[in-house]
């Protein structure tokens, strides 16, 4: 048989927590890719990070080998994020695939992501095979299901393996299924090389390594090889497969997927979605890759030891290497000093990136309130483009502004509906209508500010719909709004890095429990410190931290002294995780606090 | 001839104070006698016998609930040992319930010229809560017995931040006054993990008044005893002119000094070192901790201790320990603000202190001094 026919390329794409990760370590596990002892629990999500939270951040592919009828297969898979922050790794994944696994959850039936899901897969023009899992579940309702995928996502599910990937039910009958169902790699291998880069990463050894999906020809060491978009040329020094550890290979041909490395020395030269050809014998034209993704959710970044911004600075490289929608610039703080402001594609991505450089690079670190990008039209004609509150116009020279606003799909059961409704009416939401997917569930669309979605909508959504409902989002361009900035004086001093961008008509109470907040948060100092939201020169709230009275007024004789000066010491070492903002000792939880404040009221 | 300070601990108590986590005992007589003997011992042991003694100061525990027999043999071998100042001030504390004229009178033979009293306060209902053994006709009586032996120098201990009405402190204070005492120390009541009064405080927060409400009493005490001319010479000690204790004072300074006994501390040319606060690790000589001041550490204990003081820091001695405060941003923000003064000889800043009125936080401001 010929070598194309016997590869198949698919990723598994599901709502998040319908068991992709774990169907993965299934299909590994069964065609003996890896001995079962060296099996963990979710193999391939490698981050420490990523198992903890068990979700999938980045893409990991694996080749197995699967021997059907006699013959024997190279099933490549690539696993994907669920979570809707990653939307954009998905459909990367999805461009080097000719078939795609939508899991559902037998019990949940279809979520939210399961249908963007699907219909990125759709769009890539990728074959769909529905697999419904966790059949083992006492709920699970596999039957209605498979009806509820014809009916809400348009593809056939009659036929969809009914599987518990937690026990390795029918798992044999998910991997016959990819080699029956979805079609094989098309390309030649005498064609000039053409590999699209679906990810990258860096190798502290081998310097970027491009995850790539071979269309045509072939590569091996020593090629001379150059990216098609950024014109640069480097010379092979190894490519490889996973399986699913990294493994060289001599050769990587037309329907492969691997990883190529030359001694790249940056990641910023390896595009994701760039073509790599050779450098004597180019193809024609490349691939047509990936639209470039805009983060949407912003935050700054400062230290808590202001002397480590260097090594902040390198820890957002190392994190960008492998992570090109990470976008981060020098920014100075009055309140913080020198930061970063820093881009995320929505705030799962900013809590992963703010806990690896705490985690993997050791940094203590204050990140300043998450807020999103605004477009400010001057009344001279000119747009800019803030997501800085700090930097916000005074009103004069604001003609009007502009917020992000996106198109959500709420998936709730029916009793949900009205709690929804009033969530999204508090959030400034537009109903765009309401539709009956069957009984049991309903899908709600709605307009709704970005601004406020960052704000604590997901928090809010899970616990008024008791964790029943999903949702997921798109961008949807810009709406008009009347927003202000509330701005917070500490002592009579405005703190920038406490400011931010609120709905006029909500202001006031956001303005007031800010206040009462931060009045919890910081101690009492030697000075009372008066705390004042306010908007332009107009206060709406005002909160007083008492002047601290007494922190000892103990003895101190011959054996006490190496003990209070040991006690010293410490406080001297306490001071450092403060900020000092003019006479005010403000604790670095106070910037984050800002954002917790519905959590709590 | 260098000088030197002495301390000599006794670790002995007739009962344990609700509030006390001090390295104190109630024990039987074999223990004191087997301590004592320890103690002659280790200060003929010592080996600064070659400098003058500026004070002793016979702390505790307390000091006079001991046979006064322990106190003499203490005090000969002393002065056998060592050679005194001529106006060497000698203190031992005092327990209104254990004093008696005739002890008293034997203390006054040995060449003791201070007494210092744990009076607490004058308050019945408060020494109760304090679980002290005597009475506020105890305090009145020893202090007058005190006199008819022949102290002058007097000094008595008030408690701050029992639940006592403000009226009551002050009240307690006017009556020591009237007794003619001549020097006061008030330390602020601190709940330490593991005394009686700190399980009945987990259990009700409100037996002791709120922290406003203690620092108003401190506030109320500093003024009165400031009216009655007496001045306010360190964060919890007030004195008449000519009255304040020598021996503290020295801790203040840096003076060396030497302690002996249980849990004793030793500050001697730039090294402190402690003894063992375990009864058997001390009879052997074991568990002497010893430490080196680094020249951080030695600025450290200059600013802690000179800002306590009336008297200040000197900026010179700063300087010549490395540290020119002047140039610490802090510093002007404080001066700026009241919160330090800064005393000047001629034009140029000589010395700083911390403005009496913020003596409460002056941990706050200390470390905020530091280099």
């Amino acid at each position: 048989m010929e070598r194309l026919k016997k590869i198949r390329n698919f990723c598994i794409v599901a709502h998040i927590d319908h068991g992709k990760s774990t169907l993965a370590d299934r299909l590994i596990e069964k065609t003996g890719t890896l001995a079962k002892r060296d099996m963990q629990a979710q193999l391939l999500d490698s981050m420490e990070l990523e198992r903890e939270k068990g979700i999938t951040i980045k893409l990991t592919p694996t080749k197995m080998n699967y021997t059907f009828e006699g013959v024997d297969y190279e099933l490549n898979l690539i696993d994907t994020p669920g979570h809707v922050d990653f939307t954009y790794e998905v459909s990367r994944s999805l461009a080097a695939c000719e078939g795609a696994i939508l899991i559902v959850d037998a019990s949940q039936g279809v979520e939210a992501q399961t249908l963007a899901n699907a219909y990125l897969a759709i769009d890539n023009n990728l074959e769909i095979l529905p697999v419904i899992n966790k059949i083992d579940l006492p709920s699970a309702r596999p039957e209605e299901v498979k009806q509820e995928i014809e009916d809400v996502v348009g593809v056939p599910a009659m036929h969809a393996p009914c599987i518990s990937a937690k026990d390795g039910t029918n798992i044999e009958q998910v991997l016959e299924m990819i080699v029956k169902e979805f079609p094989c790699p098309k390309g030649s291998e005498t064609e000039p090389l053409k590999a699209l880069i679906f990810d990258s990463y860096y190798d502290n050894f081998k310097g970027a390594i491009c995850l790539v999906r071979v269309f045509d020809g072939t590569v091996k060491v020593g090629d001379k090889i150059s990216m098609m978009q950024t014109g640069k040329q480097y010379e092979v020094t190894e490519v490889g497969v996973f399986v699913p550890s990294a493994k060289a290979v001599d050769v990587l041909r037309a329907g492969d997927v691997g990883y190529i490395a030359g001694s790249i020395k940056t990641i910023s030269d390896v595009a994701v979605g760039d073509t790599i050809t050779h450098s004597a014998n180019p193809c024609k034209e490349a691939l047509p890759g990936y639209k470039k993704v805009q983060p949407v959710v912003y935050c700054g970044i400062y230290l808590v030891d202001g002397s480590k911004y260097n090594e902040l600075k390198d820890a957002l490289e190392k994190l960008k290497l492998n992570d090109a929608s990470l976008e981060y610039m020098p920014e100075v703080s009055e309140a913080l000093g020198f930061g970063f402001r820093c881009g995320f594609l929505g705030l799962l991505h900013l809590e992963i990136i703010t806990e690896r450089i705490e985690r993997e690079f050791n940094l203590d670190i204050i990140t300043t309130a998450p807020g999103v990008s605004y477009l400010l039209h001057k009344t001279n004609g000119e747009v800019l483009e803030i997501s800085n509150p700090s930097k916000w116009l005074s009103p004069v020279e604001i003609a009007y502004v502009e917020e992000p606003v996106v198109k959500a799909s709420i998936f709730t059961p029916p009793e949900y509906v009205g709690a929804i409704m009033e969530l999204a009416q508090e959030k400034r939401g537009i109903s765009n209508g309401l539709v009956y997917l069957d009984k049991t569930r309903v899908r709600v669309d709605y307009t709704l500010p970005l601004g406020e979605i960052v704000y604590d909508f997901f928090d809010s959504l899970k616990s008024r719909t008791k964790g029943y409902a999903s949702f997921d989002y798109e961008m949807a361009g810009y709406m008009q709004s009347e927003l202000v900035r509330v701005d917070i004086l500490l002592n009579g001093e405005k703190c920038d890095a406490l400011s931010l961008i609120v709905h006029k008509d909500k202001a006031y109470t956001r303005g007031r429990a800010i206040a009462e907040k931060l009045k919890k948060i910081i101690p009492r100092q030697l000075f009372e410190v008066p705390i004042q939201a306010c908007i332009g020169n107009k206060i709406i709230a005002r909160e007083t931290v008492s002047q601290m009275r007494k922190d000892v007024l103990a003895k101190c004789y011959g054996g006490d002294i190496t003990r209070k000066r040991k006690l010293l010491e410490k406080q001297k070492e306490g001071k450092k995780r403060m900020r000092q903002f003019g006479s005010v000792e403000l604790p670095a939880e106070a910037f984050i606090s800002i954002l917790k404040l519905d959590n709590d009221e | 001839m260098k000088k030197i300070r002495i301390y000599v601990h006794v670790p002995f108590c007739e009962s344990k104070c609700s509030y006390c986590d001090f390295a104190s005992f109630v024990c039987g007589e074999d223990l004191k006698q087997k301590y004592f003997a320890k103690l002659v011992q280790e200060i003929c042991g010592c080996k600064y016998k070659d400098r003058e003694v500026q004070s002793v100061y016979f702390g505790g525990g307390t000091p006079s609930s001991v046979d006064e027999k322990y106190i003499i043999s203490v005090m000969k071998c002393l002065r056998h040992n060592f050679t005194f100042s001529n106006n060497a001030e000698i203190t031992i504390e005092c327990n209104p319930a254990s004093e008696s004229l005739d002890k008293l009178k034997k203390y006054r033979e040995l060449g003791i010229n201070r007494i210092s009293f744990g009076v607490q306060s004058l308050n019945d209902n408060t020494l109760k809560f304090l679980n002290r053994r005597h009475t506020k006709k105890d305090a009145v009586e020893a202090i007058k017995d005190a006199q008819k032996a022949g102290f002058e120098n007097i000094s008595a201990d008030l408690i701050i931040g029992v639940s006592e009405s403000q009226e009551d402190l002050i009240d307690s204070a006017k009556q020591l006054l009237n007794l003619g005492v001549k020097h006061i120390s008030a330390y602020m009541l601190q709940i330490e993990e593991g005394t009686p009064l700190y399980n009945a405080y987990q259990n009700n927060n409100s037996i002791v008044p709120s922290e406003d409400y203690c620092v108003g009493m401190y506030d109320r005490l500093v003024v009165f005893l400031t009216e009655r001319g007496f001045c306010h010479y360190e964060i919890s000690n007030f004195a008449l002119p000519c009255y304040q204790s020598q021996h503290n004072l020295g801790y203040w300074r840096l003076d060396d000094y030497i302690g002996f006994g249980l849990s004793a501390h030793s500050f001697v040319d730039g090294v402190r070192f402690a003894n063992s606060n375990n009864f058997n690790d001390y009879f052997e000589d074991k568990n002497i901790t010893r430490e080196v001041l680094t020249a951080q550490q030695k600025i450290e204990e200059k600013i802690m201790l000179g800002l306590r003081c009336q008297e200040g820091v000197s900026i010179k001695d700063l300087l010549n320990l490395g540290y020119d405060i002047m140039t610490n941003p802090n510093l002007s923000n404080f001066v700026e603000n009241g919160i330090i003064i800064l005393q000047k000889n001629g034009k140029t800043p000589d010395k700083i202190t911390i403005n009496p009125a913020y003596y409460g936080v002056s941990n706050s401001i200390i470390v905020k001094l530091l280099p």
